[in-house]
């Protein structure tokens, strides 16, 4: 391809300013592939020929086929379903775990519960037992009366809410 | 998705990431493990093909994880020494090499060898393969400008040291 000097220099000098585009790039790599250089461009025509002579670099000939017969040993998908069945065995393992752990603090809390609460509640002698029970449950009607006193309270607001509502319905 | 599909969509761009590889490690033997692994990983991910857009640039950006992944574990073993200026030459050099041209482009590949990770990587792309800087950002996980910023120093790295070449016939 012929190119005049002048054009070949501004397209150089475009080229070591990064603004050629890879069309000019092309173009130059031509140009210089040629004989009959110029000796001023010798460097400038080591380049480009560097460059060009690089991409003839290729893989052996054997790169295919055994590309493609190592792919075909792939497990094809198999190991894929190993692992998610590992995996899914894993988490149900750890769920199953997680509930083990929480039955057995459960159990053991309540045991220690149950075990305290017989301990305090164990009376030797009958009469005291039943005095203990009468205490109790006379604490519990005076709880129920005080309520009783407060729900009455409530109920006052009632009665004046049905006389507003009945005032208000024979209007 | 099957083998037929990997051969037309994926297989094709073998020889611009075992380049890049190469470029990266200097070992043809290791590009050569990277692109297979490479190549594998694309395979084992098959249920995502559909949302990968370019197949290319997304082997590519593997490629550079899984190179850099290699070079690490080699600079940590020692297995071999890559220094700064490690030659990427063909071995089965052209005649062009007895000449004074072929003299300079190996200056050319020892220059470009001695140009840090990234602005390699990126003259790389641009200029061997001819991408676009669109695309380059892609693979490097870079934004555009630090992807022309880089080039530019690239670019500049070389000029300097192939004009004091000229100037002193080095």
């Amino acid at each position: 391809m012929l190119m005049d000097s002048k054009k070949l220099e501004e397209l150089v000098k475009k080229y070591w300013n990064c603004e050629t585009s890879l069309e000019e790039e092309q173009q130059l790599r031509e140009y210089f592939r040629g004989g009959n250089i110029p000796e001023s461009w010798r460097e400038t025509a080591a380049l480009f020929r560097y460059f060009d002579e690089q991409k003839s670099k290729t893989t052996d000939s054997q790169f295919d086929e055994t590309v493609l017969a190592s792919i075909k040993k792939m497990p094809a998908r198999k190991e894929g379903r190993v692992v998610k069945w590992v995996a899914a065995s894993m988490r149900i393992a750890a769920g199953v775990a997680v509930l083990l752990a929480a039955i057995y603090f459960v159990r053991q809390e309540l045991r220690s519960d149950t075990a305290m609460a017989s301990a305090e509640d164990t009376f030797e002698d009958p009469q005291q037992a039943f005095e203990e029970t009468k205490k109790a449950l006379l604490m519990i009607s005076k709880g129920f009366g005080r309520a009783e006193q407060q729900a009455k309270k409530i109920n006052m607001f009632n009665e004046a809410q049905e006389k507003v509502q009945t005032t208000e319905s024979e209007l | 998705m099957d083998i037929e599909a990997f051969q037309n969509r994926v297989l094709p761009a073998k020889n611009k990431l075992f380049r890049f590889a190469l470029r990266m490690l200097g070992n043809d033997e290791e590009a050569r493990d990277v692109v297979q692994e490479v190549f594998i990983r694309v395979w084992n991910g098959r249920e995502n093909w559909g949302d990968i857009q370019n197949m290319e640039a997304w082997c590519m950006r593997i490629t550079k994880n899984l190179s850099l992944d290699r070079l690490r574990s080699i600079q940590r073993k020692g297995t071999y020494p890559v220094a700064e200026g490690f030659d990427v030459q063909h071995a089965d050099a052209t005649p062009d090499v007895k000449t004074e041209l072929g003299e300079s482009m190996q200056h050319v590949s020892q220059l470009i060898a001695a140009l840090p990770e990234k602005q390699r990587q990126i003259i790389h792309l641009r200029d061997v393969e001819g991408y676009t800087y669109n695309e380059i950002s892609e693979m490097l996980e870079l934004d555009m400008n630090q992807v022309k910023v880089n080039l530019f120093r690239a670019r500049n790295a070389v000029r300097e040291k192939l004009m004091k070449i000229n100037a002193y016939g080095l």
